[in-house]
């Protein structure tokens, strides 16, 4: 696992999702090429990564047009910004960096984020829960149902697996603020499906 | 169920959630469609920036050169013949009328001192500054396409202040050979 990724004994979750995954020795000659304005390359890289990015688009948007459009944005600006990927951190854990950049800078500009509370609130089901099964449904619903700030740092360290440092560090909010929107999450959370009869 | 059961529960539940899905169309088209459009607004002002910096340096060498190379030549009267247009920002900027009065102002002391020089030297100055000029043309040119580019506008003022020091360059140097002459 890359340097980024690193988890302290207590931000540990059990669901860190491998980013840099073997066996993609293509991978590198992808980029130097891509590097070299080879577009065709570039989509390759696309191709494999592409899933990634835009399920993290969707768990944090919560909407299938703003998804799209974050994983296109992530995707044109991980392009302008090609020559300065080092290798120090793995590819798709860079491209995750820039889609989350993405999705926050849009709504920060965006007033469509307050729609799309009232859109999914008049949804019989997220657009995001299509991609689970059974109970998992209504968790994805729930999820999509949490305020943004708690939403956002569940997705990353439940979801995705990163510590509270580092999803941190990708919203540019402190760890422990960040342990404290997980805790509300969760709080959140429980309601939620206590209300709903769920049972984890 | 205590609470915190339900919590490690939902922590260990949602590392099942997918994380990735594949989306419901094909979005690399719109991103084709980006990435290989060419650069125009990054290229125009780095190719003019850097056209002006080299006729600049050209500019002043060759006037600084000729003018001390010309010391002990005759001082031939001609024409000057230079057509100065009037600097606009793209059609949304204009330079404010104390511009014009001071380049009037140089204009006229220039057409003097070039009619002090020698005809090669004239010549030389005149051609530098017709590059200089073609150079703010073409930073005007690309204004239009892009009215509202701060660095085109902050290139074109650059360039107006450039070409009114070298016009004030070449009055220094003219009055620094009559100075020699007459002593």
């Amino acid at each position: 696992m890359e340097a980024l990724l690193t988890v302290e004994a207590s931000d540990y979750s059990p669901n860190m999702v491998s980013i840099a995954e073997p066996g993609h020795a293509e991978e590198a000659g992808w980029i130097t090429q891509a590097q070299q304005a080879d577009t065709q390359a570039f989509e390759s890289l696309y191709r494999m990564h592409v899933d990634k990015v835009y399920g993290l688009c969707l768990r944090m948007t919560g909407n299938v047009s703003e998804a799209e459009d974050c994983t296109q944005e992530t995707f044109i600006q991980a392009w302008n910004k090609l020559n300065k990927f080092r290798s120090e951190s793995a590819f798709g854990t860079w491209l995750h960096r820039i889609a989350v950049n993405t999705v926050l800078g849009r709504m920060r500009k965006s007033k469509r984020e307050r729609d799309r509370i009232q859109v999914v609130a008049d949804t019989a089901f997220s657009p995001v829960s299509v991609a689970d099964t059974g109970e998992l449904r209504d968790l994805s619903d729930a999820v999509d149902r949490l305020p943004e700030g708690a939403r956002h740092v569940f997705v990353l360290y439940a979801v995705y697996g990163y510590s509270h440092d580092e999803a941190g560090r990708m919203l540019g909010i402190a760890a422990g603020t960040s342990k404290a929107q997980l805790h509300r999450a969760r709080r959140l959370l429980a309601q939620q499906l206590e209300k709903e009869g769920f049972d984890a | 169920m205590n609470d915190e059961d339900r919590n490690d529960e939902l922590i260990t539940a949602a590392g099942a959630l997918a994380t990735e899905i594949s989306p419901e169309r094909d979005l690399w088209p719109g991103i084709a469609e980006s990435i290989e459009q060419p650069r125009r607004s990054r290229w125009i002002p780095m190719l003019a920036q850097a056209a002006v910096v080299v006729l600049l340096i050209g500019a002043s060498s060759g006037v600084t050169f000729l003018a001390m190379k010309d010391d002990q030549q005759p001082v031939q009267i001609a024409t000057p013949n230079l057509i100065f247009e009037q600097a606009s920002f793209g059609g949304s900027n204009a330079l404010g009328p104390e511009y014009f009065e001071v380049r009037s102002d140089i204009v006229a002391q220039l057409e003097e001192d070039l009619a002090r020089m020698s005809p090669e030297t004239r010549t030389e100055v005149e051609n530098n500054l017709v590059l200089i000029r073609n150079a703010i043309a073409e930073i005007n040119t690309a204004l239009e396409a892009e009215p509202t580019n701060v660095l085109l506008q902050d290139l074109l003022l650059r360039t107006y202040q450039d070409e009114l020091a070298v016009m004030h360059r070449v009055g220094g140097l003219t009055q620094r050979v009559m100075s020699r002459q007459d002593i």
